[in-house]
């Protein structure tokens, strides 16, 4: 009943047409603001999601860049390895040891006859894109298991087979193929039975088990000193991150390019997508502004009613209730709509982007919906302190 | 509910006022509970400027004005708020009603800060009481000034009080309807045990005046 009367004192005195204007203001700056808001929260899903990740991408293998300079001393020093692992888009580093001995392998069939001197590489399990229960070496296993960088087996079959007149081969066949290993060195001599167990696309090497490794080199090894390893594996979130590949080229490290090609276009997207949040920024800054001058504007139109309100007994607070009341549902109303428009908007983006294999949450995403509770609480100190200071300022004026 | 008046003096009267000659500015002065109390006040001594001072709708003066514990000058707008809504009501000479609210909701406006004390049928039974009833749907705006004078003084009895102060309350009314507001005024203050404080400028017998002082 207060209420009603009240709001019959404390009309519209502004105007209708600047009330329209200063929702259409905030409303458009609520709605570009969220989402600038999910379009950062959809762009980091699309790079960090599992659903889109792309499992090579995610491990980087990593030497120095040979130059005239540094030819014979390519091995990576502890406090570069140390300096590696600091940097924030390392997720784990892992060293790939090289085998220093000699080494061979032999076929143990005459239908298919084959020799060639190889070199090992290994890594910690955990690098290995390649799952298998074959994974494993102790000294009474009966066979080394060994993985084939895929490059290797279409080199075969698409170049080498041809010229020497050699049968193509599938993944499956040459993991039942047997063959005989041969490791050589500090005088010695050891064979044993190989065989492929998997195909891998993310290291370029011949891999063996890591305790094999360790295993040959004691044994093997003519230079019985440990030494650095020339080549890391380290594990990133983002392989596109621009900071990743700064801080490879600073150091004078030399990745797989192609996967990390991507930070070019990175950039150009970070900039882009930044430019649409400060764009929202600024204009909710606005529309704050014009929203607090409304307030204002209708707080000064009403001064006389106000102070004779004030005159007959009403507590100011209370009158600063009822404008809160009056003020901040719009906010509250527009809002809930600008969240609404970005759910509905992000269904169809989903929807439209399933077609070209993109996937996408079809509903809007938690933080979006955090940053519109954000800006409520924004409007309402916003509404709070314009609306406490005009009725403090009417009081002062009397 | 006492009030008590020390060394009052407006700063817009201090020229003229000189001790001795006013039984109010510059003197310390206390009105009992349920005092009916006249002050007569010739033109341009000060008398709305009293009544705006004794409700805080100035503060320019100097001394203070004390309700029971409740300095008047230091009292923060709650305690205000308080003041206005349950110890003291006010008629104002120029009646302050809202222009655009009807005669009616000039007085529910008031009666709804304190809607246990009285009802809207009350409000009916004491416009008829000073004939205003057919009017109380007009906007303020086109009502008369003595029509306004009666719906302002509806208004001011519409809420609990200790202290009623009146400036000029009649001063738009004929015979007839001042004796008739008289009468309203009279019975609404005993219903309270309240004071009464009516400004004038002349000697008059409305009430049964314990003090009769000179502003």
């Amino acid at each position: 009943m207060l209420n009603q009367l009240l709001k019959k004192l404390i009309k519209n005195s502004a105007g209708h047409a600047k009330f329209a204007l200063a929702v259409i203001g905030l409303s458009v700056a609520t709605l570009l603001i969220l989402s600038a808001v999910q379009l950062q929260s959809n762009y980091h899903e699309l790079l960090n999601g599992k659903k889109n990740q792309d499992s090579i991408a995610n491990f980087l293998v990593v030497n120095k860049s040979l130059t005239d300079q540094n030819v014979g001393a390519s091995s990576l020093s502890a406090s570069q390895l140390n300096d590696l692992q600091k940097q924030p888009f390392t997720e784990s580093i892992g060293t790939l040891t090289a085998s220093r001995y000699k080494a061979s392998i032999q076929s143990n069939s005459s239908l298919f006859p084959f020799y060639t001197d190889i070199a090992f590489e290994s890594v910690p399990a955990e690098f290995i894109d390649v799952s298998t229960k074959d994974w494993h070496w102790d000294e009474h296993s009966s066979f080394l298991p060994i993985i084939v960088p895929n490059q290797f087996l279409d080199f075969y079959n698409f170049q080498y087979s041809f010229s020497q007149n050699l049968p193509q081969l599938t993944p499956q066949v040459v993991k039942m193929v047997s063959f005989k290993v041969t490791l050589q060195g500090s005088g010695q001599t050891f064979s044993l039975n190989g065989r492929v167990v998997g195909f891998s696309n993310r290291i370029s090497s011949m891999l063996v088990p890591q305790n094999f490794m360790d295993w040959a080199n004691t044994r093997f090894s003519t230079t019985n000193s440990f030494q650095q390893p020339s080549r890391v594996i380290i594990k990133t979130k983002d392989p596109g991150n621009p900071a990743l590949t700064n801080y490879l080229k600073k150091e004078g490290l030399i990745t797989d390019l192609d996967k990390t090609r991507f930070s070019r276009y990175r950039q150009v997207v970070d900039f882009v997508v930044n430019i649409a949040s400060i764009t929202g920024i600024l204009m909710f800054t606005f529309a704050l502004l014009i929203f607090s001058l409304f307030i204002q504007l209708t707080i000064s139109s009403c001064k006389e009613e106000i102070e004779l309100l004030i005159l007959i007994g009403n507590s100011p607070k209370s009158i600063g209730r009822f404008l809160m009341n009056r003020f901040f549902p719009p906010n509250v109303f527009i809002v809930l709509m600008g969240l609404l428009v970005i759910t509905i908007a992000q269904y169809f983006l989903a929807d439209y982007l399933i077609e070209k294999q993109i996937i996408l949450n079809s509903l809007v995403s938690s933080i979006t919906i955090l940053a519109a509770i954000l800006l409520l609480i924004v409007l309402a100190i916003v509404n709070y302190y314009t609306i406490q200071k005009y009725l403090r300022l009417q009081q002062r004026t009397k | 509910m006492k009030l008590h008046l020390e060394q009052l003096v407006p700063y817009s009267l201090k020229d003229k006022i000189t001790s001795g000659n006013s039984d109010i500015w510059n003197q310390a002065i206390t009105f009992n509970d349920s005092e009916l109390i006249k002050i007569e006040a010739p033109s341009g001594t000060g008398k709305t400027t009293l009544t705006h001072i004794l409700y805080k709708v100035r503060t320019d003066y100097s001394g203070s004005i004390k309700y029971d514990n409740i300095d008047l000058s230091k009292c923060d707008v709650d305690t205000l708020a308080d003041l206005r809504q349950n110890h003291v009501s006010i008629v104002f000479q120029d009646h302050r009603l809202f222009p655009d609210l009807s005669a009616g909701e000039n007085i529910e406006i008031k009666r709804l800060l304190t809607p246990q004390f009285s009802t809207k049928e009350i409000i009916v039974e004491m416009a008829d009481q000073l004939g205003v009833s057919s009017i109380l749907d007009r906007k303020v705006r086109f009502c008369s000034l003595g029509e306004q004078q009666r719906i302002a003084i509806i208004r001011a009895l519409m809420q609990p009080f200790n202290w009623l102060i009146l400036d000029e309350p009649f001063s738009h009314l004929d015979q007839k309807n001042i004796i008739r507001a008289v009468s309203l005024i009279g019975t609404e203050c005993k219903k309270r045990n309240a004071g009464l404080i009516i400004m004038g400028l002349n000697k008059d017998h409305y009430f049964n005046y314990n003090r009769e002082l000179i502003l």
